[in-house]
């Protein structure tokens, strides 16, 4: 994990969005292994105890969960997972309309530019819209 | 071992180059002195007896026989003895101001050793002390090796043998330095140790208080003087005569031991609640 | 937990620090910040008992620094502790005579960690390796507290990137840190604690992790309003 930090945001809450955004991308699959908040903190070079607050957050959304003294490991919960998609989305699409909003474009023009783009970027990639 | 031990054997260690090298030089220039002057002396000697005919009874009579002090009174006898003095002198200040010195500050260390400050103290002092004893017994060593050279050099009717303890009585140098009773061995040892924590409180002082330090570390060390000779000043001055010589000598042990223990008490204080890096 | 307070402390007339108040807990890394002069390293020596304060008061988990208290509580300062005719190994092992904290088997890891020679001389190092050597003989002590002078300053990046990824393996885990430094930029996402620093007193201490919380400020955000008020 290579990650740069942002300086005005807790460090444990980007922490946490790092990991969402694995999960939803499948970086991350339901019931993988995680490192320690030791190797943790060592991979993103922070604080062990801001890794160790990270890990608590997500365990108390779910996303992560512990089995006795094993390491941890990413939920498998379907609910929890589509969830977590579900909210990068949203959040993705709010950001991406406000701005929008500023600019007041027509809806049908708007989804017409959105589709070249996606098609554009996605063929760049070598992929397909899915 | 223990942590004193460890730090008399590290000091040790950290003048140990020099050491040697002044028991070197103390080594081959007091052979020299003793194959010079024999040599001048018997070159002397042939000439007045080859070239000027005279009888070895007039040349001894006239010159002398040759002896140890011929011996001693060469510069190249004394000389490695003044530098032996001086080199310690100067490292008794030294062994504490090169700690403090330089990029690399070993006093963090020293101060942060899990131990009293006041053994780091004692170490300094003991090798100070270990270093002296070790160049009187290379001295007390030497003298034979160098009699026995002396001997083998000069003819037994042309040479005045002189046992080790004339040797040393002829010689007041070393006569200070090489007691000739257990009386004169405390006292000479004694008045040196006192020096020694005197001159290392005086250190303390400056290390702690700097520029105003050096006045207390002045100030100290008159008061350190005055009370060690005390006695001496109230027989000369005050009572005229009024003890008995044994009894200046108690006297002076026991301001011995208050300026002694009194520089420790200092030290100990200046060195666990004053002390700066 | 470490305690200072209410320290002064004084250079002739100069009184540098005017009662300075804070505590570092162990387990937290606390960072001491000023600009240079302002007594952050005279902090650290007055901890260790390097140096005498005027007034105030130092607790090491509540009782005063004592010879015992130096197997519990090292200081790195920002020159080595060691003579400079001595190797890398003559060094640990005078550690290792004295200090039954002395952590051997961390002692040959962070050796390796840092990539030194044990038959190295410390004159003969370069700035970036001093400073290694110096922060390896304080990490390898089993201690509770570490006190580090400006372990950053006058580095290559290198050596820098090194020496923080210490602070965020398990050397430095579980044990109270306090460090100085004028440059927080490097270091802002390894720090539990700040303590600003100004004219002698502690002008302000927060956890860094809860003003971008609560406040949505950085570090230097912080201290951007404090020191140009």
């Amino acid at each position: 994990m290579n990650v740069s930090f942002n300086k005005r945001d807790p460090v444990y809450i980007q922490v946490v969005r790092q990991f969402k955004e694995r999960i939803a991308t499948g970086t991350f699959e339901p019931g993988q292994e995680i490192p320690s908040r030791r190797e943790l903190a060592n991979q993103l070079k922070i604080n062990p105890n801001t890794a160790q607050r990270a890990y608590k957050e997500m365990e108390e959304e779910g996303l992560i969960y512990t089995e006795g003294n094993n390491p941890s490991r990413i939920t498998k919960d379907e609910h929890v997972l589509a969830a977590v998609r579900g909210e990068l989305l949203e959040e993705a699409v709010d950001s991406f309309m406000t701005s929008i909003r500023r600019i007041q474009i027509p809806f049908d023009e708007l989804v017409e530019v959105m589709k070249e783009k996606y098609q554009e970027q996605s063929g760049k990639e070598g992929g397909e819209i899915k | 071992m223990n942590r004193y031990l460890k730090l008399v054997n590290f000091e040790l260690g950290r003048f140990m180059k020099i050491y040697i090298a002044l028991i070197g030089i103390t080594i081959v220039s007091q052979l020299a002195a003793v194959i010079i002057s024999s040599k001048s002396y018997l070159n002397n000697a042939n000439q007045a007896i080859h070239v000027d005919r005279m009888t070895i009874e007039a040349f001894v009579e006239q010159y002398g026989k040759m002896s140890f002090n011929n011996v001693t009174n060469s510069i190249l006898f004394f000389g490695p003895i003044a530098l032996c003095v001086v080199t310690l002198l100067i490292y008794t200040l030294f062994i504490w101001y090169r700690d403090w010195f330089g990029k690399n500050t070993f006093i963090y260390r020293l101060l942060m050793l899990p131990t009293a400050r006041l053994n780091v103290y004692f170490a300094k002092a003991t090798a100070i002390f270990l270093f002296v004893l070790g160049l009187i017994a290379l001295q007390l060593v030497l003298l034979p090796v160098e009699r026995l050279l002396l001997q083998k050099m000069v003819p037994v009717d042309l040479r005045l043998d002189m046992t080790i303890n004339e040797m040393i009585r002829y010689f007041d140098q070393i006569g200070v330095m090489i007691p000739n009773s257990f009386i004169e061995f405390v006292l000479h040892y004694g008045i040196g140790f006192v020096a020694v924590f005197v001159i290392f409180t005086i250190i303390m002082l400056e290390r702690c208080f700097r520029l105003k330090g050096i006045f207390l570390g002045i100030g100290y060390g008159v008061l350190a003087f005055i009370v060690f000779f005390l006695p001496v000043f109230i027989q000369e001055f005050i009572l005229f005569n009024y003890f008995y010589p044994a009894e200046i000598f108690v006297l002076m042990i026991l301001t011995g031991l208050i300026v002694g223990t009194g520089s420790i008490w200092v030290s100990n204080y200046l060195l666990t609640k004053k002390i700066r890096v | 937990m470490i305690e200072v307070k209410d320290v002064t402390k004084k250079f002739g007339r100069k009184q540098v620090l005017k009662g300075v108040t804070f505590t570092a807990e162990k387990g937290e890394i606390t960072c001491l910040i000023g600009i240079n002069g302002v007594g952050k390293t005279t902090i650290l020596n007055a901890i260790m008992a390097l140096t005498p304060i005027n007034s105030g008061q130092i607790l090491i988990d509540g009782s005063a620094i004592n010879k015992k208290s130096y197997e519990k509580i090292t200081f790195i300062p920002d020159a080595i502790t060691m003579l400079p005719q001595m190797t890398i190994g003559q060094s640990m092992q005078f550690m290792q005579d004295f200090y039954e904290s002395w952590n051997q088997e961390r002692a040959t890891e962070l050796l390796g960690f840092f990539k030194l020679k044990p038959e190295e001389k410390i004159s003969s190092l370069s700035k970036g390796n001093t400073a290694k050597v110096n922060l390896l003989l304080g990490l390898a002590l089993d201690v509770d507290y570490l006190l580090m002078d400006e372990p950053f300053s006058g580095i290559d990046i290198f050596s820098r990137e090194q020496i923080a990824n210490v602070f965020t393996s398990h050397l430095v885990e579980d044990r109270g840190v306090i460090i100085t430094t004028h440059e927080i930029n490097d270091i802002e996402h390894l720090i539990d604690q700040v303590v600003l620093l100004d004219d002698g007193v502690v002008v302000k201490a927060f956890n860094s992790e809860e003003v971008r919380e609560n406040e949505g400020k950085s570090v230097v955000d912080v201290m951007r309003e404090v020191y140009q008020q």
